[in-house]
């Protein structure tokens, strides 16, 4: 079947004799549409054979050309992408190598949701056993492969979820057990990347109880160190912050087992530390303080305290609503309100 | 302008940089040379004056309209009826009405959309999808109107219904279209219509609030959608009257939180709350899901950028600020004010200002003193306006995610409605709420159980969702009045009178007209 990504020297379907049977059907009959595009005339004509096409139902080796080329010129065309899952399926056509022609077209429109919603599509077709041991080579391909991509756009949307997917659907340990480290290798490029951080929250919790649920405070005392390591490097990052308040909520523990920690963060200057407590890293010395994450988690610490400490968190709040954090001047008020209001 | 201290400080990176500290160093640099008082460039063309420059955006929608898109919009050959929404919305948040003409191509337009078996496609011959289905509909409300060729009653709601149930997953979600994907975008796209349209029911709803729950993701803000397998049990296992899902298994969330699927899993939990009223209270069977509103609120206020970024929102933590999210996330504070349960009812407003006293003192320094008095959204309203008016206008007419980019049609709809979303204050209010029930007449309730509660459902779901108002004497205009626009329903985003127009038709209400009841008042 010709393949070509390149259609300057396509003739159009309306001049090639072997689509003459199929009666070209145009967008709007009998009416002068508001808003309408301007189309090229490639995408004219592949469009008005593809309404033909569907008119009556034809599915046949032709029709992938044609949706080919379709999504080739928009990506975003889910019915081409509808219709052609649909074709692939009633022909029997050999999933793999569908699979293999999508590697490119994924690379070339990555931001596109079709294109990893086909993947999924062909990957759940391909194994619909998926606990099966002949899916863990393929699943461990599309890992690799997912993995190429990232490195090319690092926190795209799609391309994470996808990832996420693949790991529960296919759920064999040998898929998980990579991910902490390939987490670690993005983070290393990127501390600050959002997408990154939520991968390795899905890893870690996402499983629920589950799995090695004996493990569990080894494995909390084990991203606490992770992430107060983070934070150091970089204290004004909110992704790592955040990610720490979700460790902790997510295994119930009290935000005050970090007090020391977050005492470090919160004065104007570095604290000058005599001796290294690898348990509490401090920032550097190019750190920006104070840290205005630290500043709310700590007042955070002492609105659970409660009593005579919800004064010190209010006096937090209204630092960060009138100095560090202006923008939010309104939230930091309304957290005053809810507190002497519950207190 | 009144000189006011600016703090442009810009993102701490910790003497750390990385890609993302970078790029933000970056977009910081263009940004703060749109701030009047703090550009480093001598003067140029990039500078304005805070003005809204109505006309050209204005121009710049017309002639989408009329002359028709650039070749570069194929891209959207499948968001058919998004281009057309996003245009007429626009018309309507800036306050201009079209004539009936332009009306009724846009009907026959919209109606070649729908196809044969229910729902509305993306372009005439392509399958039916949520999200064209919510775009056609929501711009039918805009121009449509009861009986024949209105648009209105040409929508096949019998079919639609079927369309939305054959799409129902086994976990509560919804795909957008055969074949396709689950994701919350489709689930507000879906909720939104039925609403509208009358076609709630709880078989429709069923499982559909747990799965929104089951999106939040640890940072407060949702994902796109979650994993179902763990949850589902096999056929086999369940004993008669046991439910689908195993309640204590995972259901992890695909994908970080996000402006986009925050706005639309925090309107979807609102929809549902009239069903959650209706069917979870009196059976035991399953518990209320819940989410949390603190951690959503924290995310979604944490959004907005500095004031180096002109307190533009972000989509997702560590990323750009961006003109569109204005809406999703801006519009997505209203949203959660809303369920903490902020509104007309609250204290805090019963000493609200008469409109007129209010367009007397537009004087520029008066404008930052009155500021704080009256306002208290937990967003900053003033810089999400400064950020549109300064950062989010293309000079050649419409609006961009930032600059140096080029307007398109899908940014200039939700900078306006963000810039609206600022400028307004629409709450829920009691009172409506309570004129809105006394449409619904005693002797109309049904006898048998099942009627009975569908009845309360639809009731609750028409005086809920048209309970959201303008608050009167809470509008603020960057720029002053001139740079006013419409009020649009933080829900729908259609203005409040084209969202009470359409609803009154589908449950048969005839809503008194505000203006009346408030000279009473
Ligand atoms: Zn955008």
């Amino acid at each position: 079947m010709p393949r070509n990504s390149d259609d300057e020297d396509r003739k159009l379907y309306s001049e090639r004799p072997e689509w003459a049977d199929v009666t070209p059907v145009p967008q709007y009959q009998g009416l002068n549409p508001i808003a309408p595009i301007f189309y090229t005339p490639q995408y004219k004509d592949a469009t008005e054979y593809f309404r033909g096409v569907i008119s009556t139902g034809e599915k046949s080796e032709r029709v992938l050309e044609l949706t080919e080329a379709i999504i080739r010129m928009n990506p975003a065309h889910y019915t081409a992408w509808q219709y052609r899952y649909q074709t692939l399926i009633a022909l029997k056509s050999p999933l793999d190598l569908e699979l293999k022609l999508m590697d490119g077209i994924a690379i070339q429109f990555l931001k596109t949701y079709q294109v990893w919603h086909h993947r999924r599509l062909l990957l759940t077709a391909l194994h619909d056993t998926p606990s099966s041991s002949s899916s863990q080579p393929a699943a461990l391909a599309e890992l690799a492969f997912i993995s190429r991509v990232l490195m090319v756009d690092s926190k795209n949307y799609h391309t994470w979820s996808y990832r996420q997917w693949l790991l529960s659907y296919f759920d064999d340990v040998h898929l998980w057990t990579g991910e902490i480290s390939f987490v670690e290798r993005l983070l290393e490029e990127d501390v600050r990347n959002n997408s990154a951080w939520h991968h390795r929250f899905f890893v870690v919790f996402g499983r629920g109880q589950q799995q090695g649920e004996e493990d569990r405070p080894e494995v909390l005392k084990r991203e606490l160190g992770y992430t107060k390591d983070q934070i150091s490097l970089a204290p004004n990052n909110p992704s790592a912050w955040n990610y720490l308040r979700g460790i902790l909520e997510q295994t119930k523990t009290p935000f005050s087992n970090l007090e020391s920690f977050v005492q470090l963060y919160v004065s104007s200057e570095p604290p000058k530390q005599d001796i290294l407590d690898l348990e509490n890293p401090a920032p550097g010395e190019s750190a920006e303080l104070p840290c205005v994450a630290a500043l709310e988690f700590l007042a955070d610490i002492h609105e659970q305290a409660g009593a005579d400490r919800v004064q010190k968190a209010i006096e937090i709040w209204k630092s960060l609503g009138d100095k560090y954090d202006t923008m939010r001047k309104k939230y930091w008020e309304y957290r005053i309100r809810e507190a002497l209001a519950s207190s | 302008m009144a000189k006011v201290e600016r703090d442009i400080r810009p993102t701490p990176t910790d003497g750390y940089p990385s890609p993302t500290s970078t790029i933000q160093a970056q977009t910081e640099n263009i940004l703060r040379n749109r701030i009047p008082s703090t550009s480093t460039l001598p003067s140029d063309s990039t500078k304005n004056d805070g003005t809204l420059q109505r006309n050209s955006h204005l121009q710049f929608l017309l002639r989408n309209l009329v002359q028709g898109f650039p070749a570069r919009y194929v891209s959207q050959d499948a968001s058919q009826p998004w281009l057309i929404f996003w245009t007429l919305q626009g018309f309507s948040v800036l306050g201009v009405g079209l004539d009936e003409q332009t009306k009724r191509r846009a009907i026959d337009t919209l109606l070649a959309l729908q196809h044969p078996d229910g729902g509305f496609c993306g372009g005439p011959g392509q399958f039916p999808h949520l999200l064209p289905t919510y775009a056609a509909v929501s711009a039918l409300a805009i121009v449509g109107k009861p009986g024949e060729n209105g648009g209105w009653d040409q929508i096949d709601r019998k079919k639609c219904y079927d369309f939305f149930m054959s799409l129902k997953q086994p976990d509560g979600s919804f795909l957008v279209s055969h074949d396709a994907e689950v994701d919350v975008r489709g689930i507000y796209c879906l909720l939104t219509v039925a609403t509208m349209l009358n076609m709630l029911t709880p078989e429709l709803l069923e499982g559909t609030p747990e799965f929104i729950a089951s999106c939040q993701t640890y940072e407060g803000g949702f994902g796109s959608a979650s994993f179902p397998g763990w949850a589902i049990r096999d056929k086999d296992d369940i004993e008669p009257g046991e439910p689908l899902l195993d309640p204590s298994a995972p259901r992890p969330p695909l994908g970080e939180a996000h402006g986009g699927y925050t706005f639309c899993a925090t309107a979807s939990w609102i929809y549902l709350q009239p069903y959650l009223r209706t069917y979870y209270d009196s059976s035991s069977a399953a518990a209320a899901p819940k989410i949390n509103t603190k951690s959503l609120l924290r995310w979604a206020t944490h959004m907005q950028g500095l004031e180096i970024e002109l307190g533009g929102f972000k989509g997702r933590t560590n990323k750009l600020v961006d003109g569109c999210y204005s809406w999703w996330v801006g519009g997505c504070v209203g949203l959660v004010e809303g369920l903490l349960g902020f509104g007309h009812s609250n204290p805090l407003h019963s000493e609200s200002q008469s409109k007129g006293e209010d367009e007397g003192m537009k004087g520029e320094d008066k404008e930052n003193e009155e500021w704080d008095d009256v306002d208290d959204s937990l967003f900053n309203r003033k810089a999400l306006q400064e950020y549109i008016l300064y950062a989010g206008q293309h000079p050649a007419g419409g609006l961009v995610d930032k600059p140096p980019k080029v307007a398109d049609s899908y940014h200039t709809l939700y900078c306006l409605s963000g810039l609206s979303a600022a400028q307004h204050r629409v709450t829920p209010s009691t009172a409506q709420k309570i004129v809105l029930q006394s449409l619904w007449k005693d002797e109309e309730v049904p006898d048998d159980e099942t009627e009975k509660k569908l009845q309360a459902l639809r009731k609750e779901a028409f005086t809920s969702s048209l309970s959201w108002l303008e608050e009167e004497g809470t509008e603020k205009y960057v720029g002053g009045s001139q740079n006013r626009l419409n009020a649009t329903h933080p829900l729908f985003n259609l203005t409040v009178t084209h969202s009470e127009g359409i609803m009154a038709h589908f449950y048969g209400r005839q809503i008194p007209s505000r203006a009346s009841r408030s000279t009473k008042k």
